[in-house]
């Protein structure tokens, strides 16, 4: 367990803490995008004043920008929902712009590089179109390839951005790819999601309370890499408190509702890593029910050491975080594709590997 | 696809630099790097084991086939690779443009104006421009005059406060700008050339030691001069309404939007307080005895 994890279980223990710890502390948050939810964290627990000015200037900066791209991204869903709303395409705002616009608890510190936003799925070509004719432009290099791989297999087409614009809109038809072992059909979604008053001019939609959860539990442990980080495992813990706090039996519609969307393991998971990882407090009713969800014990415990070392790892950039990387990609290919098309998908993306792209042409000096 | 960091070892003792009010811990093993660094800031160097760091940037080298052939060097900021690998000989440039990578996406606690921004005293000139107008020469001309060197690029304000901070560093000169300026002072202590650069030629003018020594020391802007460098100009400098003024140094601040009111209201109050200019210029023997007539009014 490192450092940033230790911190969100006890955040009491900073009281203890020199420059030794704080300088360890500080590149695990900001890796992990939590600089702005340790800030409140801290500010939570009145422990601000344990804070070095040094540390705390960071994570104000952080948060600074935090609250400047939510703004951004709001404006953005407005965009994309007027031009949506003309053709009478129903929106509904997923993960970090849903706890937004829905006002939950994660809005208070979570940074978001795109807004996530998913159509029925009849609806999905003309929703694209509609954007592509209004401005939006598809974003960044895609091969012939990728557009395949995006539109066939995937729950999405290629992320859009407004050419005037710095925010990427990622559309999405589903909640997992329609062609992984693990399925949400987006209908049962959309007959139980909540409108919510963010925008003029017609309805905007986010999902209901259960299926937010099981949402941000799907992409995260159905995704590539586990790609969100320990920062989407925290969203769980704010979004499952808020919740709990809000509404009697809670848990028990959790539960029920995983059962019906079939998402029991990824719940177990999120549920677990948070537990772990997070100190998210946990009520023995809730883990005995969970417990069915759990795979066999010695798959259980490899992969809780995987994910440990993947989302909390004690130092960056260490070799053994590479390799559980690598495993649980593979892992969450065999959960999204069937074998033969995983098997083709990884030739091919082990012969045309890609280079990150540069960003030193818009730097200063 | 999973990240691919290879490297597992723990890491070597840094060296760890102050920059004005950011503490950096530079993680790297190529000596010739290193001798650049010390050259630059061989007195910012801190001296004790208990600083906490702001920016710990390491440099290495790939692990690939480029090793030997043609061999590359790459930065590092909390296992992050913000850029792709540059060759080895411009481990110097690759490293201030990191540095100012990780300034520029994560100060904000700071108002960051685009600005050349140089103390006589306590008080600040400050020097605002796009690439082009000359702030960076006409800065290091000031400096190589006697100026105290607080930033030639990152104006770094506390709104609150309103005062600028020092973050003397190498100052890159660029191009046609590095033969103005050693014809300007031929004793100008300027590090190596580097001949192939993403932004062309370049060689950076060291920071004077009094003002690598005077980091801490805070200075009150005082004029704001926009620069124009226009070949074969006459000196002019003109005042500068202050409403246009506002405009103009709002347009050259990194993260005015981003900072919101609080940018507004900073800008607002410095421009209540300066005197504005607008400033063509070409010669830099002359442009520099002019703002120093300025400054001396």
């Amino acid at each position: 367990m490192n450092l940033l994890s230790k911190v969100l279980r006890d955040p009491q223990r900073i009281r203890d803490w020199g420059v030794q710890e704080w300088n360890h502390f500080l590149p695990l948050m900001r890796r992990a995008r939590l600089l702005g939810r340790c800030l409140r964290l801290f500010e939570e627990h009145g422990l601000i004043v344990e804070v070095p000015q040094r540390i705390q200037d960071q994570m104000r900066g952080a948060l600074a920008q935090t609250l400047y791209v939510q703004g951004q991204a709001l404006r953005e869903l407005r965009q994309v929902h007027k031009v949506l709303a003309r053709e009478h395409i129903p929106v509904m705002a997923l993960k970090g712009v849903a706890y937004l616009v829905a006002e939950l608890p994660p809005s208070g510190w979570r940074n978001l590089a795109d807004i996530d936003l998913m159509v029925p799925k009849k609806d999905v070509e003309q929703a694209e179109d509609a954007l592509l004719s209004a401005g939006w432009q598809p974003s960044g290099d895609f091969d012939d390839y990728d557009r395949h791989y995006y539109r066939e297999w995937m729950h999405e087409v290629p992320p859009l951005k407004h050419s005037m614009r710095e925010i990427e809109v990622d559309l999405h038809h589903n909640l997992a790819p329609p062609v992984s072992r693990i399925r949400i059909e987006a209908d049962a979604l959309w007959e139980t999601a909540r409108s919510v008053t963010a925008v003029k001019g017609g309805e905007l939609w986010v999902l209901a309370p259960t299926d937010l959860l099981l949402h941000n539990a799907v992409h995260l442990f159905m995704n590539d890499e586990l790609r969100g980080g320990l920062r989407d495992v925290v969203d769980f813990c704010d979004l499952y408190r808020h919740f709990v706090a809000e509404q009697p039996g809670f848990d028990e519609q959790l539960l029920l509702r995983a059962r019906e969307l079939n998402c029991g393991r990824p719940l177990y998971y999120a549920a677990i890593t948070g537990q772990r990882l997070a100190g998210l407090v946990l009520s023995d009713e809730f883990l005995r029910a969970l417990r069915p969800y759990a795979p066999s014990f010695p798959l259980a415990s490899l992969m809780h050491g995987l994910i440990e070392r993947v989302l909390a790892p004690e130092r960056l950039g260490m070799t053994s975080t590479a390799i559980a990387n690598w495993l649980l990609f593979v892992r969450s290919h065999w959960v999204r594709m069937p074998f033969g098309m995983l098997i083709r998908h990884l030739s091919y993306k082990a012969l045309v590997s890609k280079k990150p792209a540069t960003l030193d042409a818009d730097l200063p000096g | 696809m999973p990240p691919v960091n290879v490297f597992d070892k723990p890491q070597p003792d840094s060296l760890i630099l102050r920059s004005g009010p950011f503490n950096v811990a530079v993680d790297a093993e190529d000596q010739r790097f290193l001798d650049t660094l010390s050259y630059f800031y061989r007195e910012a160097v801190s001296d004790t084991a208990s600083t906490l760091i702001d920016y710990r940037i390491r440099i290495r080298r790939p692990f690939s086939h480029r090793r030997w052939i043609r061999p590359q060097t790459l930065l590092e900021v909390d296992g992050i690779q913000p850029f792709e690998p540059h060759p080895l000989e411009n481990a110097f440039p690759m490293y201030e443009w990191g540095l100012n990578w990780c300034i520029a996406t994560s100060a904000h606690r700071y108002m960051m104006l685009h600005a050349g921004t140089v103390a006589f005293g306590d008080e600040a000139l400050i020097l605002p421009g796009t690439p082009g107008s000359g702030k960076s020469t006409l800065s290091a001309a000031l400096h190589l005059r006697g100026a105290r060197l607080l930033s030639d690029e990152f104006g770094l304000m506390r709104p609150e406060k309103g005062d600028l901070l020092a973050m003397p560093r190498g100052i890159p000169l660029k191009n046609a700008s590095i033969e103005a300026i050693l014809e300007f002072d031929p004793a100008a202590s300027l590090g190596p050339t580097y001949p192939k650069t993403r932004k062309g030629r370049v060689r950076h003018l060291r920071p004077d030691a009094s003002s690598l020594a005077q980091q801490d020391r805070p200075a009150r802007p005082r004029w704001l001069v926009f620069p124009k460098y226009q070949s074969d100009a006459q000196e002019e400098l003109r005042p500068l309404d202050k409403g246009e003024a506002f405009r103009h140094m709002a347009f050259n601040c990194f993260n005015y939007k981003l900072l919101g009111e609080v940018a507004f209201r900073a800008v607002a109050d410095m421009i209540g307080t300066v005197e504005c200019f607008t400033f063509t210029f070409s010669r830099l023997d002359r442009a520099t005895e002019r703002l120093t007539e300025l400054v001396r009014q």
